[in-house]
């Protein structure tokens, strides 16, 4: 019987369908720290990766011996391909971030996230461990089933419509047991050292120079604060490493969780550190929930995005359901209805001649068809933001070419 | 999901569940270490190893800082130091933090095998190639944190150590 509920709870926890939204999120996050963490690296990508580095790669693999995977030592010796490694790397990131090729993707920026850590393993923390570790499980995860450029492909040709499908969240789950168990470890890590025990830790923590960032008030030096801080981070490592998983004190946590991580963002000087490390939150938030959120946004910052607008389209061209089919899935904001001909044919009747060629869109101020009506839509929906911008410049240019090829 | 792929995925998680949480949890267990052996290499290469330990079992207690003396071949000297997070802008020191984690391994004895690359690194510095050096001097020089009952902030007067020395080769310079 009790293996059987555990077998039942194993298969809930890692097997039972759910929406992918949580992981998509989380993978934008993580591209996101990814380039970001490219960047601030950028000015020193040859001084620490290059033939003549801080360490050569030969010392490397003297103080680190064994295999490893490490496209340091595959490609030639040279400033030049340091850096062919480094915009693959980042270009890969970029589309990861994206969702574009998502599999592909995840697959080269975890080889090359692991090759410029192995590389040079000194200069790493443990957002840049976490990162590599949660890398090497997304490119199990279904990463790219929803807020992708691939999924938008899938719809375009047909493979799949706007609804969202379920996927099996194993691999999430341990990306998710990852960011517990960094808690957890250290938490065992720390309750080893009478520092921590004895709540001197932070004293010496903010008393090391070269970490500290902004200023700190003088009140949080007071010996008193400074032990209820050292054992407040040791009771929250506990928690977030083993509590997190009771779905009650979930959410309470998670919020001083992040709060926390701001503090020391504000405090120390750990580049990326705790982005590295929030990125990976959003996995323990109930998808359920998550829509919930989004649908309170969107009725609350809907508005402020202009009129709601009706795209009037024929469904039985297979071209425009598509259209349509791709316009519901980037219409995050819900600034868009849509009305198929063939349902309401005595409504429309005044369009049905139009809407067979082309989609309509129905404003305030009236119909709107072509590169009109794309611009209308385009004011509307945000992540079609960059292509009103490109109609406006087209709009612009226009009436130049014409009155030179007049004036010609 | 199909049979063979089920059995595949639960072996794969249970596997990577009970090898990392004892590569990192810290138990001196001998199964424990007999475990952590036999993952080894797998976690090396595919670089599953991992460890959490930012600040602990205790923190650093010492301020420290790492300084090259350059000797050129005229006599004349010059010190070199390793950005220092504290002497920069905010902006800079969130660019340039890895040095600062760097020094903090360099002056760990254990990683001496480090030394003549940094050594060899600071000769080929521009500005200090150019002048042909002779010899690099790694200095570290360090204060501790004296902790204060009422937190208030004492530290000991900075003390200084050459703990090593390296004789440039001219094909160091190419």
């Amino acid at each position: 019987m009790k293996a059987n509920s555990f077998l039942g709870a194993w298969n809930g926890f890692f097997f039972a369908k759910q929406s992918p939204i949580p992981l998509a999120l989380f993978r934008l996050a993580y591209g996101t720290v990814v380039i970001s963490t490219l960047f601030l690296l950028h000015a020193d990508w040859i001084s620490w990766y290059g033939p003549n580095a801080w360490v050569r790669l030969s010392t490397i693999g003297t103080m680190e011996p064994g295999p490893r995977l490490n496209l340091f030592t595959v490609i030639p010796q040279s400033d030049l391909w340091v850096r062919i490694l480094f915009w693959v790397f980042l270009v890969s990131a970029v589309c990861l971030a994206s969702g574009l090729l998502t599999r592909v993707n995840s697959i080269v920026v975890f080889a090359c996230l692991a090759s410029i850590q192995q590389r040079n393993l000194l200069i790493l923390h443990g957002g840049d461990t976490f990162l590599r570790v949660a890398g090497f499980f997304l490119m199990f995860a279904p990463a790219g089933s929803a807020l992708s450029l691939d999924r938008l492909i899938r719809i375009w040709r047909g493979k799949e419509g706007v609804e969202i499908r379920p996927h099996r969240p194993w691999a999430q789950r341990m990306i998710q047991f990852e960011l517990a168990l960094l808690y957890f470890a250290g938490f065992c890590s720390k309750i080893e050292g009478g520092s921590w025990v004895q709540g001197t830790a932070l004293y010496y923590v903010y008393h090391l120079d070269e970490l500290q960032r902004f200023p700190i008030p003088s009140w949080f030096f007071h010996p008193v604060i400074l032990k209820l801080g050292t054992w407040f981070a040791l009771a929250l490592e506990f928690s977030m490493g083993v509590l997190i998983w009771i779905k009650e004190l979930r959410y309470p946590l998670l919020a001083v969780g992040v709060l926390f991580h701001l503090s020391l963002e504000y405090s120390l000087n750990i580049p990326m550190f705790q982005w590295d490390v929030l990125s990976a939150y959003i996995l323990f938030v109930d998808p359920v929930d998550l829509t919930r959120f989004w649908n309170w946004i969107r009725t609350r910052a809907g508005r402020y995005f202009g009129e709601q607008m009706n795209v009037i389209y024929d469904g039985a061209s297979e071209r425009r359901l598509r259209i349509v089919n791709m316009l519901r899935a980037i219409d995050i904001l819900g600034r868009l209805s849509f009305a198929d001909l063939r349902d309401s044919p005595a409504r429309l009747d005044a369009a049905r001649q139009d809407a067979q060629n082309q989609l309509l869109v129905s404003t305030s101020s009236g119909l709107r068809r072509g590169r009109d009506g794309l611009r209308a839509l385009a004011r509307v929906v945000p992540l079609l933001w960059p292509l009103a911008i490109l109609l406006r410049i087209q709009q612009l240019w226009t009436p130049r070419i014409a009155t030179s090829t007049k004036a010609g | 999901m199909k049979n063979w792929k089920y059995v595949a995925i639960n072996i794969f998680l249970i596997f990577h569940i009970l090898a990392i949480s004892t590569w990192c949890l810290p138990m001196t267990n001998p199964f424990v270490q007999v475990c952590r052996f036999a993952v080894r290499p797998y976690f090396v290469w595919t670089g599953l190893f991992q460890s959490w330990d930012m600040f602990s079992p205790q923190p650093e207690t010492t301020n420290a800082y790492l300084e090259a003396i350059v000797l050129y071949q005229d006599g004349s000297t010059k010190i070199w130091s390793f950005p220092r997070m504290d002497l920069l802008s905010l902006n800079e020191r969130y660019h340039k933090e890895r040095y600062r984690k760097f020094v903090e391994v360099l002056l760990d004895g254990k990683n001496s095998v480090l030394w003549p690359d940094v050594a060899r690194h600071v000769a080929r510095l521009p500005g200090i190639r150019e002048g042909n050096p002779k010899k690099i001097l790694l200095l570290a020089r360090w204060s501790t944190i004296v902790y204060q009952d009422d937190g208030t902030f004492t530290r000991s007067p900075l003390d200084e150590d050459v703990f090593y020395r390296y004789d440039v080769e001219p094909g160091d310079l190419q």
